[in-house]
């Protein structure tokens, strides 16, 4: 049968037909099931979200980001290559005469199947040294639970690839000794792969090429449309997922969360409890995802042993939703379809059955996961989004979060100490409150750490000394002041949280200051990035870049040294929620003999001190240990003297994993304000 | 079945307490209040009954306008209705002064069974529900950490020391709660619950609704005054020996017995 010959040609046209129809359909379908979740607007910014999709996508930036990406962006790009040739390949499946070169001139084709040949190779090489990964250095990244599926589904897909290179070669070669290709013909040295491949077939006979010819294209092509067919079927669904999923992507900081409509009479139910009560975008994520595993490869919960690992969940999710969607486009209305099929699918608690109540509690809302997607997945909301069901529809969470709960309610902070005693650290302090005066041009909100915290009043303290010192004007709330909410809604107590804004809104509004300055990241970012959801643009500042600025400008000079070393630890809510990296350590570079040093997971890669996302005010009991103990290692293995944090929860993080290993005479931890304090020598207090 | 929750609003145990000009009362302004947390193990306790037994439940209390915030928490917790009895007139009155009013407002309700805290934590006199059942007459089970209902008799369990106690008393009765936050574990209302609180029948009776008069149950009928208030001696600042052991050993004994008075 040769191709592009009556009747091959008419059988290559059903065949094509018949597999892009069937791979339509299903994209289709998936389609559908993407659209059964709930709307949300990701349509501005098109230029934008263009440029997004030829970094990440085109460029690969993310992936290309740790060594075993190289490999991807060979198997991409050959991807890419190999798929322009083949319309080529089809062209010729329907008229034998049909070549690019016709269209395109030789030198361009030439140029062409240069790449192509170029990048099988590539593909090849990239190939062996995947299976080699998977199956001899089986790190734990590739890990499932279903480890044996996971596997057969990567085989497959590789095999796939392996043969339809190795068969587009074949081709190739082939084609060239009949000399049907006026391209390889003129060129040969262009497509040398090939060429030198032909060696193998010299010396046949033209009836015998032929045959061969007949056979590679015919494989090579049928293997193509198997692949087009078993795609959305696979973890290669990325393929179709991951570049729609880069294009709609989000350009707020990592976690922020989106504002609940809590007055909405007509709503029965609040967060997510099934999976279609996903935005259709949160769906999209489950379809783009690569199965990499990076994402679980830098979460603190995985690597101390919890009950979560990203990776898994966006897994989970994603079998859940293509079995349940399927099931609920099948029926006619929702209720019909869970009242036909009680036993299956639709009768699968979203919460409790696909997420476990520990994973969704397990998370710190680090970011660690979304920062080193490489297709932009958004895990923490989708973890928030169902935490926001279990409080605010079953009042269920961990029984130590109620009390909690509680202190905010009653005391504006989650001690539970009496809110009439909030300003009290600075009884003593050269600090104005806003009540005795509201001209000042910062407020200094000092957050519920460094008002009741005895360690964090010390951080609070040294600030207001650096602000004296560096004649800022500016006052603090006092008991006036109030707990901003940010961990309530992490812990997704929505109500609460917005009962809190609220009130904080309409005090700090009530003086009209318009700057804020705060040592605590999570307020930080909290006022920064989610208060404006309230109407109100105040300029936020966290106390490293405040402070650099302020040294910058000259106003902050340290006089004395420190011969001490010095290892930095990033918050997450300043550093990958608000790319606040370099601040901190110009802070402490300009202290003289202070030596510095960087951990192997920092910057980006930082690791969480445990405490986020309200995980500072759950036991920490399940997994193989505590997740400031992980990070207190991590730091103690440079030696330091001192570890310096930016965060009054990273403070008592890593003071207590200093404890626990009895360190606490060698090792000390210092906030930079603190260090910086210690090293102005001012008269001033 | 009905079940009636009588419920106290205190202040905040956190609060920074002030004693007024007057020397016998507290300075309410900057309180944060809530409800007691004795009478939120009653109404967790009434609410499990709810659940398992269909009761209906009614919250009533007395005082200001501001204790229809807590009695809102409660309905949203999940009882159905409240009743609270603001009225001047009940200023001042005593534990019986009160159990007088809640008697009477409980003659207008309907009851089968009646639940409170054991006590307030704000006056810690532990009165009010053992009154409030000798003026209507019906028993009382006392300090329950466990109650349950079983052919038209309420069966409580009480700790004594070292052991458990069960009683056993006829409908309708009065029951007080002890226990402690961890045996209750009253539940957290639910946005639903919360939304669904702000319509729940709240009902506002003055005391001359019950038939009763100032006279009866206010300050002049009270038996019991406050005649002084005081704040306990503000805590020092530690202080920490030097020298040598014996001497320090020797110091320290002196101040126990002469500063301290302790031995
Ligand atoms: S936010 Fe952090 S803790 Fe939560 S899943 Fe992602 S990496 Fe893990
Ligand atoms: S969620 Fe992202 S990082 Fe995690 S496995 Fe999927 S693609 Fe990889």
């Amino acid at each position: 049968m040769q191709p592009g010959h009556f009747p091959a040609n008419i059988l290559f046209v059903l065949i094509f037909l018949a597999a892009n129809g069937f791979f339509l359909f299903t994209v289709y379908k998936l389609y559908r099931i993407m659209r059964l979740g709930e709307p949300e607007d990701r349509f501005d910014r098109t230029w934008e979200r263009l440029k997004g999709v030829a970094t990440f996508v085109l460029g690969q930036r993310r992936v290309v980001n740790e060594p075993a990406g190289w490999g991807h962006f060979f198997i991409f790009w050959g991807f890419v290559i190999i798929t322009i040739g083949s319309i080529e390949t089809f062209g010729v499946g329907i008229y034998h005469g049909f070549a690019y070169w016709k269209f395109l001139g030789k030198g361009v084709t030439s140029v062409l199947y240069l790449l192509q040949d170029l990048l099988c190779f590539a593909v090849v090489v990239a190939l062996f040294v995947a299976l080699y990964r998977r199956f001899v250095i089986k790190p734990d990244r590739l890990l499932y639970d279903d480890q044996r599926a996971a596997n057969l589904d990567a085989s497959v897909i590789i095999g796939l690839i392996l043969f339809l290179v190795l068969l587009l070669l074949g081709a190739r070669a082939v084609e060239y000794l009949l000399g049907q290709n006026e391209a390889t013909r003129y060129f040969p040295k262009w497509a040398f792969i090939s060429v030198a491949l032909a060696d193998l077939f010299k010396g046949l006979s033209e009836e015998a090429l032929h045959g061969w010819y007949s056979f590679f294209w015919w494989s090579h092509t049928l293997i193509i449309l198997v692949f087009l067919v078993y795609i959305p079927f696979s973890k290669h669904l990325h393929i179709l997922g991951a570049i729609p999923n880069v294009f709609f992507r989000r350009f707020s900081s990592i976690g922020e969360l989106a504002k609940m409509d809590l007055e909405d009479e007509s709503a029965e139910t609040f967060g997510v409890s099934k999976i279609e009560e996903f935005t259709w975008k949160q769906l999209l994520d489950l379809y783009a995802c690569t199965e990499c595993g990076r994402c679980s490869e830098n979460c603190p919960a995985t690597l101390t042993g919890k009950p979560l690992s990203p990776k898994l969940t966006i897994h989970h999710l994603r079998e859940h939703l293509q079995k349940k969607g399927k099931a609920l486009l099948a029926q006619h209305g929702r209720e019909e379809a869970e009242a036909l099929n009680p036993e299956g699918e639709l009768g699968r608690a979203l919460v409790g059955e696909i997420c476990q109540h520990d994973e969704l509690w397990s998370c710190t809302t680090c970011g660690n996961c979304m920062e080193h997607c490489p297709v932009f997945i958004e895990h923490i909301h989708k973890y928030v989004d169902m935490r926001r069901y279990l409080v605010l529809m079953e009042s269920s969470f961990p029984a130590e979060v109620q009390n909690v709960m509680r202190n905010w309610e009653t005391n504006s902070n989650p001690w539970g100490l009496g809110f009439a005693s909030r300003g009290d650290w600075a009884k003593g302090l050269p600090v104005k409150t806003l009540a005795e005066d509201s001209q000042v041009e910062y407020l200094f909100y000092v957050g519920c750490a460094g008002s009741f915290d005895e360690r964090a009043k010390k951080i609070s303290g040294a600030m207001v000394k650096l602000l004296n010192e560096a004649g800022v004007s500016f006052a603090i709330l006092g008991a006036e002041e109030k707990c901003c909410g940010e961990t309530a809604r992490r812990l997704g107590n929505e109500y609460l949280f917005q009962t809190m804004a609220a009130e904080l809104v309409e005090t700090i509004n009530s003086y009209g200051v318009q700057k804020i300055v705060t040592t605590c990241p999570h307020g930080y970012n909290c006022l920064k990035n989610e208060y404006p959801q309230f109407g109100v643009s105040w300029e936020v500042y966290h106390h490293s870049e405040f402070l650099a600025k302020l040294q910058r400008d000259g106003r902050l000079q340290t006089k004395l040294a420190m011969d001490k070393h010095l290892v930095f630890h990033d918050s997450c809510y300043l550093g990958r929620y608000n790319s606040i990296y370099d601040q901190p350590r110009t802070l402490l570079r300009s202290i003289s003999g202070l030596r510095f040093s960087e951990m192997d997971r920092s910057r980006n890669k930082s690791f969480c001190c445990g405490a986020g996302g309200g995980r500072m005010w759950m036991e920490e009991t399940l997994g193989d240990r505590k997740i400031n103990e992980a990070r207190t290692e991590q730091a103690l293995a440079l030696e330091p003297d001192i570890i310096g944090v930016s965060c009054p929860f990273c403070t008592t993080m890593f003071e207590d994993g200093i404890k626990d290993r009895n360190m606490e005479e060698e090792v000390k931890v210092y906030d930079i304000a603190e260090l910086l304090a210690q090293t102005i020598n001012s008269e001033k207090k | 079945m009905n079940v009636v929750v009588l419920l106290k609003q205190v202040p905040d145990t956190e609060t920074k307490i002030r004693i007024s000009g007057d020397g016998k009362s507290i300075d309410t302004s900057d309180i944060k209040w809530i409800m007691n947390p004795y009478d939120e193990y009653a109404v967790e306790a009434a609410l499990r009954l709810q659940g398992s037994a269909g009761a209906k439940v009614t919250i009533l209390s007395m005082g200001p306008e501001r204790v229809v915030e807590s009695i809102r928490t409660a309905l949203a917790m999940g009882a159905d209705q409240g009743v609270l009895v603001d009225d001047p007139g009940t200023e001042g009155s005593d534990a019986l002064g009160k159990a007088q009013v809640l008697a009477a407002a409980l003659r207008s309700l309907e009851f089968d069974l009646v639940f409170c805290g054991h006590r307030a934590v704000d006056d810690d006199e532990n009165q009010v529900g053992i009154m409030v059942a000798e003026l209507l007459g019906i028993p009382h089970l006392g300090l329950a950490v466990s109650v349950e209902i079983e052919d038209g008799k309420v069966k409580i369990q009480r700790p004594i020391e070292g052991a458990r106690v069960t009683l056993e008393g006829v409908l309708p009765a009065l029951v007080t709660f002890g226990g402690a936050h961890a045996v209750w574990n009253p539940r957290y209302a639910s946005l639903p619950g919360i939304m669904k609180a702000k319509k729940k029948p709240l009902e506002t009776k003055t005391i001359a609704d019950l038939g009763l008069a100032p006279e009866d149950v206010g300050v002049q009928a009270a038996k019991v005054k406050v005649t002084a208030m005081e704040l306990p001696a503000e805590r020092q600042a530690g202080r920490k020996l030097e020298g040598e052991t014996a001497d320090k050993a020797k110091e320290l004994v002196r101040l126990l017995h002469e500063e301290a008075k302790v031995i």
